[in-house]
């Protein structure tokens, strides 16, 4: 490691995103880079939800996540790629990035025949590496974290003259970016507030620039979450900071170091910073999902989850616009949270319960459950461990409730039949007793 | 029509075997009598004159074109758009997403406009409906925005969902009966008792012509369609579709799809009458109608359709999937059902075509939706299902795992099996689900597999499955649980 940090001044230096000068964009970059683009990116519809009504505000979903490539991040690169000069054009562009950037720079640049080269670290998602592969990218896997990756992706930008654009902080990609927010301002006009996803800040800091210049008084609420949150951080301690990455549901937003250019155009200009807890976010994808019918990745739906968490109070009654961000979610992911969404809704319960071993013991069980209207998933039976008689089984039993009272109805149900049982979580009001995401989501020994 | 009014109702026989035991003068004159009286009233509750089988109704373009003025403002004018599966499947795919509409589903139409069409007095007095599904949402719905009582039955066995959401829009919701002709039953002498309107779901004249307009509207956002791909349940949404694109631009070809577990308007067609059938699960539930429509089968068999067409239900599962991946919608199995006959090959004809696929509604339950993605992956082979036998000594299992690993793939489940084991007492079978890239990486492992023990297990690893969904439930219903397991 010793090695990397003497040759960091040089193999990572990027002109564009330096520490001792940060960058701040201006309206008239976001709105030229929104003349720019235009024709190769879609105007996504920007429409009411139905979830309005029960949270009490009207909530417009900017559907960022209907561009070709599943996000919005198709808008900075098409405007950096513009930008560029011939001969960079002709040499070639490079970039280190787990998702979304790789895919948006990697489809815009062979549309403008310009060779792109894309850097991913060995943990990239399947899905995610082919995605490039057919836009027309040359691929290279390399390292075991994105820090590698992208140290890997200068260096070949310094050797092989290709000019490297990092996602989230080049001026001309925050510019890009910042285009979502003049689409939002003609098609919501009178709008009271906007909840932008934060993962390196270049969404937020475009969005920021653009509603400010031209309606100062509508409220811009970053959104982070709980396992990640950098730009919080920095906004603290006055310069962006290195966070610790922990593995999480919004992926598209594990940046440990919001951008200096970003954190620059933001500080003075950001009204808010939300944390929200994992558990939210896979409730929000579910919600996405079944009410409003969109698949929505993790890092888009932070906007709805800190809705649905009860964080904005004082938005009761105003014009909110959530940018759902992107929707590129691996697909066995995705029936994840479909299921801890239902888990975290108590829709989706877990008990043991120590039934007879004998003929019927189980039969009565199911039968128990049944009558209440309860479905059942799956159901595991124990003998081993187990401290009662020998005539006795603990059963497993994993089931499908209308919600929290159905489930205090099982509960109860199940108590008064039963001597020995265990519910794994307590029934009790959802909003206070989360236990923290600091927790691994992968503890299933309870 | 013994039989029928027998298993209509238990009641019904019970006084028949009651008088069966009485004396022959009671036999030949009072039971006859009576039976008489059973038939005519058991036909008189279920005589809905909107769905009369000896008048069917014609349904007319401009019947359509009414009903696209009188509810415009208060249904969605859902957008066609572009598919991004166009190029792969080598046509120029759009989709009318009509699982946009408020309610999730395309039966608004038709229900707002049968409801605005109602007397005054009507109104007050009230619709009742029986409808597991979107017909009994959507009536849910409008029926309180207009300020009509209403009253919704459903079986006992309805699914969790359909109900709190159909009470959560205000209406009254009746559970009753162990399947839906038990439902309808009860709901239609319900109407007969208390004067209420009986709204049929997919029969209903009105209904058939709100659905049409659909077809309107298709023919203004890509007017130059060579082709309209449209779900097949009860037949309204293909009725007032092909009517109305037939009317406008006869050119255009129209085709029902529906799917092997639902094909009641295929079998009705093809006998040219309408005929039962039984349907068992199915992915496709919104199009699981055991018998064709009245009034939808007089106007389909004229042959404004230009062909029916049945898809396998596994394709219907990746179409979903697909469509949740490529196309980030979620839709339900009854409207991927258009997606899914594209990509099983039932189209060649409309290679390079102008398709439209209409995406009839997104009310798929949760649970179902993480199978069909879970199946569909399966079937694209991108979950591998594979028995090996490793040692059981330490280091056993962690070399199966490493040696994957190391491959690339990520591993799903590891189920260790001891006791139904021939090798020696050292060794342990394990059943593993694995997670690969494609077809191409699934035969690496195989093959790697293959070379390091001696003794594993592929089931058929075929492109095109044969297996229908459902096919290994256990006595619980729960899909592949532990005690269903080889």
């Amino acid at each position: 490691m010793e090695l990397y940090e003497n040759r960091s001044s040089t193999v990572e230096f990027d002109p564009m995103c330096d520490k001792e000068n940060p960058q701040r964009i201006s309206f008239e970059d976001v709105s030229a880079a929104a003349f720019r683009i235009q024709s190769g990116i879609t105007k996504t519809p920007c429409v009411k939800s139905h979830m309005s009504s029960i949270y009490g505000m009207d909530i417009y979903l900017k559907n960022d996540f209907l561009q070709y490539t599943g996000s919005f991040k198709e808008r900075g690169a098409r405007n950096a790629l513009l930008l560029l000069s011939p001969e960079a054009k002709e040499r070639g562009v490079i970039s280190a990035s787990l998702g979304n950037h790789s895919q948006g720079l990697s489809y815009h640049a062979k549309q403008l025949n310009i060779p792109v080269t894309v850097v991913m670290p060995n943990v990239a998602p399947i899905m995610k590496i082919e995605n490039c592969r057919s836009y027309g990218a040359n691929v290279i896997i390399h390292g075991h974290d994105m820090k590698e990756a992208k140290y890997y992706a200068m260096m070949l930008a310094k050797e092989k003259g290709l000019v490297y654009i990092n996602g989230y902080d080049h001026p001309h990609i925050m510019a890009g970016q910042g285009t979502v927010a003049l689409e939002i301002l003609e098609q919501v006009p009178d709008l009271d507030a906007v909840l932008v996803p934060v993962g390196g800040g270049g969404l937020l800091a475009g969005v920021v620039t653009a509603v400010k210049h031209l309606k100062p008084h509508v409220l811009i609420y970053g959104v982070e979450t709980e396992k990640c949150p950098s730009m919080e951080v920095a906004l603290d301690k006055g310069e962006p900071m290195s966070v610790e990455i922990r593995s999480t549901l919004a992926d598209g937003l594990a940046v440990s170091t919001v951008g200096y250019n970003a954190f620059a155009t933001v500080k003075s200009l950001i009204d808010r910073m939300i944390t929200v807890n994992e558990d939210w976010i896979a409730r929000a994808i579910l919600r996405l999902a079944e009410q409003e019918k969109y698949v929505v990745e993790g890092g888009g739906a932070v906007g709805v989850s800190a809705i649905m968490a009860g964080h904005v109070p004082e938005l009761a009654g105003k014009k909110v616009v959530c940018i759902l961000s992107g929707g590129n979610i691996d697909t066995t992911i995705f029936g994840r949270c479909l299921e801890r969404g239902l888990a975290a809704e108590q829709r989706l319960v877990k008990f043991k319960v120590t039934v007879s071993d004998r003929p019927g013991g189980i039969a009565e069980l199911c039968k128990l459950i049944a009558s209440i209207g309860v479905s059942i998933k799956d159901i595991m039976q124990e003998r081993a461990w187990v401290y009662g008689d020998i005539f006795s089984v603990r059963v497993k039993v994993v089931c499908e409730t209308r919600g929290p009272e159905h489930m205090n109805q099982l509960r109860s149900m199940i108590t008064n039949t039963y001597k020995e049982w265990y519910f794994s979580r307590e029934p009790e009001d959802c909003s206070s007793n989360r236990r923290p995401s600091s927790d691994s989501l992968d503890d299933v020994s309870k | 029509m013994l039989d029928r009014c027998l298993c209509f109702s238990h009641y019904y026989r019970f006084i028949y075997l009651h008088f069966v035991n009485q004396s022959y003068v009671i036999e030949n004159t009072i039971k006859p009598y009576l039976l008489n009286k059973i038939i005519y009233s058991i036909q008189d509750v279920e005589f809905d004159e909107f769905c009369d089988p000896n008048n069917p109704r014609k349904i007319k373009y401009d019947d359509i074109l009414a009903a696209s003025r009188r509810i415009v403002g208060t249904i969605v004018k859902t957008p066609c758009t572009r598919a991004h599966m166009s190029d792969k499947l080598d046509m120029d795919i759009y989709l009318k997403q009509e699982f946009m509409q408020y309610t999730g589903c395309f039966k608004e139409r038709g229900v707002r406009n049968t409801l605005l069409l109602l007397s005054e007095e009507q109104k007050k007095i009230g619709v009742i409906s029986a409808s597991t599904g979107n017909h009994g949402l959507s009536m849910s719905y409008h029926t309180t925005q207009l300020g009509i009582p209403c009253i919704v039955v459903m079986p006992t066995r309805a699914p969790i969902t359909k109900l709190t959401k159909c009470q959560s829009f205000g209406a009254k919701t009746l559970l009753h009966g162990e399947n839906m002709a038990e439902s309808k039953h009860y709901a239609m002498s319900l109407s007969k008792e208390k004067k209420l309107y009986y709204v049929n779901g997919y029969d209903h004249p009105n209904v058939i012509e709100g659905q049409g307009t659909i077809g309107i509207e298709i023919i203004e956002q890509v007017p130059e369609v060579d082709a309209v791909l449209v779900p097949v349940g009860g037949g309204s949404l293909l009725t007032g579709i092909a009517i109305a694109v037939k009317h406008l631009k006869p050119d255009t070809e129209v085709y029902g799809i529906q799917t092997e577990k639902t094909y009641s308007m295929v079998e009705a067609l093809k006998r040219n009458e309408r005929v039962r059938i039984t349907i068992d699960s199915t992915i496709a539930d919104g199009l699981a109608v055991n018998l064709a429509g009245v009034n939808t089968f007089h106007n389909l068999k004229t042959g404004i359709v230009d062909k029916m067409v049945i898809v396998k239900e596994d394709w219907v599962a990746r179409a979903i999937m697909h469509l949740v991946e490529e196309e980030r919608y979620v839709v339900e199995g009854s409207a991927a059902v258009t997606i899914a006959s594209i990509m099983a090959g039932l189209f060649p004809n409309l290679k390079g075509k102008k398709v439209v696929c209409v995406l009839s509604g997104g009310n798929i339950d949760t649970t179902t939706l993480a199978r069909a993605l879970e199946r569909g992956m399966a079937a694209e082979g991108r979950l591998v299902k594979f028995k090996v036998t490793v040692s059981d000594r330490p280091g056993g299992m962690a070399e199966l795992c490493g040696l994957l690993a190391n491959l690339g793939v990520t591993l799903r489940d590891c189920i260790p099996e001891r006791a139904w084991v021939k090798g020696d007492v050292f060794s342990v079978e394990m059943k593993v689900i694995a997670e690969t890239r494609g077809w191409d990486h699934t035969k690496e492992l195989i093959e790697l597999i293959k070379r390091k023990y001696k003794d594993c297990f592929f089931p058929e690893t075929n492109e095109k499955s044969d297996k229908a969904p459902g096919a290994r439930r256990g006595p619980c219903l729960a899909p592949n649980p532990v005690c269903m397991q080889k």
